[in-house]
């Protein structure tokens, strides 16, 4: 509750200190003085800050996350409605990046120095280096435009049709997928390499035990940890908003709902937004804490 | 792999891969950002206008030049004390539900936009707020209104018409809910609304029963038959892959593009560009109550050392041409005296700069990159202030933040573009002003101010003309402001769309186009 407090507090006040006022965007430069004091008033905003804060808050706690300026819409449903399509985005993507990465990390670290672990760490660098907009600009030009494969624009919920829905989320989650692959390979490398270099492993090898049997039930398990919050992190971080590729791919998700909520200065959204960003950041690393003890014995001990 | 893909899409999602595949009669039109709602002239942007008057019509609509003619209605009468108006309406208009076209849907929709609690835009336009105020709309007969108004007002028609008014639209009681709330437009337009998906598309579907004007084609009014069974305007945020979605035949229209995109796509055989000088006007704004702006000489001095029509062609890429008047190129009323205007002249230039004793003090020229006419007119601009010897630095902001310095008045110089209005008097309303009052105007000239009365009650076309030709010599000595070019809509649509072009208000018509 206080940090629910405190994001509250800090989103509904920064979000003021921009400059720009809604009425005013909404109107243009054709608003007259009296045009605009009436659309302020019946948008709340001729109020002191306190009180559109304790009216915003106040709904908050019940639930109810206020009504969009620019819409009219309600906020949470529109929120729950973006989020549930750039979760099936990140989801597939951070799954399927973690599936090649930690293994191709682990084996990379087991291979120090060898052309393998060359191209491998190349290859992860030269990902995470790439910009998402200009590769999924690079995905349009090739698998749209030229190769015709794939579609340019639109979207289609996977709710309504399983098929063309993968169809169109094909290149934002392939783009995703690979810019991924690139910060979870280094981190799966460099905590394979840590825990490779401790006694226990000499240990083991001097028991006779092979190299599988060394690199996947003794080092793997310890050197997954930092890397399993890595991709907790990864997971929060995206599921708060992917604007970027959501613009490119126009994809109707939460992302590009902050931005053009942001430009169009619509309060309640942005403030809702950012408040159930907030929220799920902080859901998402406490079940990636409380799957610890899954793959790490000692946690459970402590 | 591909013909398997391409035709589940087809099939299943509506959105065409290649052109030729898509329906035939759909025809599918860019929109950079989702319209706000559907109630005309109410929660609006110009998306948002541009989508809804496909499907509403008001008593008035503006012709192909901007200017208020009948719409709906068949004639109108003004009494000779300029205070009451009687609209004659078409007979058997219908609306989308079926229903036929009275003078009490007139009476409704009037009282439903006077209404507080409806939220009109254009509420305080007509409501006694700033000096107009409708006092009655009375039916007379099932085909007769009268619209009663408390002084004389030239503007009456013309304000009634515009586009951010929703064109007073006539709808039918149906488009609101029993509560009273909007529910969806039940208009008379060519179109009606078939689905609205919030940030992915609007559909409109062809109106059969149209009630088409039998006359020729002149923007609102005019012949507007619907001649494809759907117009979808599609969102697509990201100019780029909007872009590459009409090149591939996603798309068949982009109502406006970049000039630097028109350009670019010119050469592209299954393209057709259409460029046309719009109302709206580009200009460079001076704070005259800069401590250095203050100072007229200069003022004049970085208006005569601007090369306008270098200027004016690289941003535009030779699109638009020089017009240094707030009266558009487009206008009745721009005549040869609003064709002189300000003279790149770097000579005087430096010499009103000494006489001014600017002592290479930086000013500051404010921009956005929403508008990339905006921008790139800042940066040329400080490249030919420089070449004077004027010291300039271009900061660049967000939308947002540019548009409250303008509405605080807080830049010194400011490269910003104003909407499009349907009358002169409306362009100078824009910038004539108080600052006391109202910090975002930029000129507040006691001739200024009482010439811009006088045209704002003035019914005469002869008198209007002189006050907009002594506006215009007033504005070119004192310089508050320098107007650029009248902004060029500039739009593409596929070889295979016939129809389409580009108009002075900036907006797609998708009457009386077809898809082949």
């Amino acid at each position: 509750m206080p940090t629910l407090l405190i994001v509250a507090v800090s989103v509904f006040v920064l979000i003021r200190l921009i400059p720009g006022d809604p009425a005013q965007l909404m109107l243009g430069d054709l608003a007259t003085p009296a045009s605009l004091a009436d659309l302020r008033g019946r948008l709340g905003l001729d109020q002191s800050l306190p009180v559109q804060f304790g009216i915003w808050f106040g709904k908050v706690l019940s639930g109810d996350f206020g009504q969009s300026i620019a819409s009219q819409q309600a906020v949470l449903p529109l929120i729950l409605q973006r989020f549930s399509i750039s979760a099936q985005v990140v989801l597939v993507a951070v799954l399927l990046a973690s599936l090649v990465a930690v293994p191709a990390g682990v084996i990379a670290a087991w291979k120090q120095n060898s052309s393998l672990d060359l191209s491998l760490v190349t290859l992860a660098t030269l990902l995470l280096s790439i910009p998402t907009f200009w590769l999924g600009l690079l995905f349009l030009l090739f698998f749209g435009l030229k190769l015709e494969w794939l579609p340019v624009v639109g979207y289609v919920s996977i709710s309504e049709n399983v098929e063309a829905g993968l169809l169109y989320l094909l290149m934002p989650i392939m783009t995703l997928f690979l810019h991924e692959i690139g910060v979870i390979l280094r981190m799966a490398r460099a905590s394979t390499l840590e825990v490779l270099r401790l006694d226990y492993i000499t240990h083991a090898r001097a028991k006779g035990l092979s190299e599988m049997a060394v690199l996947w039930r003794h080092a793997f398990k310890n050197a997954f940890g930092p890397t399993w919050t890595l991709i907790g992190l990864v997971l929060g971080n995206l599921l708060g908003g992917i604007a970027v590729v959501e613009t490119v791919f126009t994809i109707p998700g939460l992302g590009r709902l902050l931005v053009d909520s942001i430009f169009a200065r619509d309060y309640p959204v942005i403030q809702g937004c950012l408040l159930f960003v907030a929220c799920t950041y902080v859901l998402v690393n406490l079940v990636i804490d409380l799957c610890y003890p899954l793959f790490d014995p000692r946690v459970t001990a402590a | 792999m591909r013909k398997t893909l391409l035709v589940l899409a087809t099939a299943v999602t509506g959105f065409g891969f290649a052109a030729g595949q898509a329906t035939a009669t759909t025809l599918r039109v860019y929109l950079d950002a989702d319209i706000r709602s559907t109630d005309p002239g109410v929660n609006r942007d110009g998306n948002t206008d541009g989508v809804v008057l496909h499907m509403v019509e008001g008593l008035v609509g503006y012709d192909a030049r901007g200017v208020p003619k009948p719409l709906l209605a068949e004639n109108i009468a003004v009494s000779p004390d300029g205070l009451t108006y009687t609209f004659k309406l078409r007979a058997d208009v219908k609306f989308h539900n079926g229903a036929t076209l009275t003078a009490d849907d007139v009476v409704w929709s009037w009282n439903r936009y006077l209404n507080p609690k409806t939220g009109w835009r254009c509420l305080t336009d007509f409501n006694g707020d700033v000096g107009l105020k409708v006092e009655s709309v009375t039916a007379v007969d099932p085909l007769t209104v009268t619209i009663r108004i408390n002084e004389p007002s030239p503007l009456f028609l013309a304000n009634i018409a515009r586009s951010d008014c929703g064109m007073t639209a006539i709808t039918h009681r149906s488009s609101v809910k029993p509560d009273g709330s909007w529910d969806k437009p039940i208009g008379t337009g060519p179109f009606k609304l078939a689905e609205w998906r919030r940030r992915e598309f609007v559909s409109l579907a062809r109106f059969d029963d149209y009630s088409n004007p039998d006359s020729e084609p002149d923007g609102y009014v005019g012949s507007k038959r619907p001649l494809v069974d759907e117009v979808r305007f599609v969102v697509i945020s990201d100019p780029a892959t909007a872009k590459a979605a009409f090149i591939r035949g996603d798309i068949d229209i982009l109502p406006r593009l970049p000039y630097s995109e028109a350009d670019e796509l010119k050469p592209n055989p299954n393209i057709t560009i259409s460029a046309q000088p719009g109302l709206a006007a580009t200009t460079f704004l001076l704070q005259t109550r800069d401590k250095l702006l203050s100072n007229v000489k200069l003022r004049q001095a970085i208006a005569a050392a601007i090369d306008y029509d270098e200027l004016v062609g690289s941003v535009t890429y030779d699109l638009a041409t020089s017009n240094s008047s707030l009266v558009p190129v487009a206008s009745l009323f721009h005549t040869n005296v609003h064709q002189n205007g300000f003279r790149h002249d770097p000579a005087l230039a430096k010499k009103l700069l000494q006489e001014a004793g600017y002592k290479g003090q930086t000013l500051k020229i404010t921009t956005n990159k929403r508008n990339q006419a905006n921008f790139d007119a800042a940066i040329i601009l400080q490249a030919m202030l420089e070449a004077v010897g004027i010291k300039a630095e271009v900061e660049v902001l967000e939308w947002g933040v540019q548009t409250d310095r303008w509405q605080s008045g807080k830049y010194q110089i400011m490269s910003f573009s104003y909407s499009s209005r349907m009358d002169p008097a409306l362009n100078y309303e824009g910038a004539v002003g108080p600052k006391d009052s109202q910090p975002r105007k930029v000129w507040e000239d006691k001739m200024a101010l009482d010439a811009l009365a006088e045209v704002t009650g003035e019914a005469r076309n002869e008198e209007r003309q002189k006050l907009f030709d002594r506006l215009h010599a007033a504005m070119i000595d004192q310089v508050p402001l320098i107007p650029l070019f009248s902004t060029v809509t500039a739009g593409a649509s596929r070889k295979n769309v016939k129809g389409f072009v580009s108009n002075v208000f900036g907006a797609p018509l998708l009457w009386e186009v077809r898809k082949d």
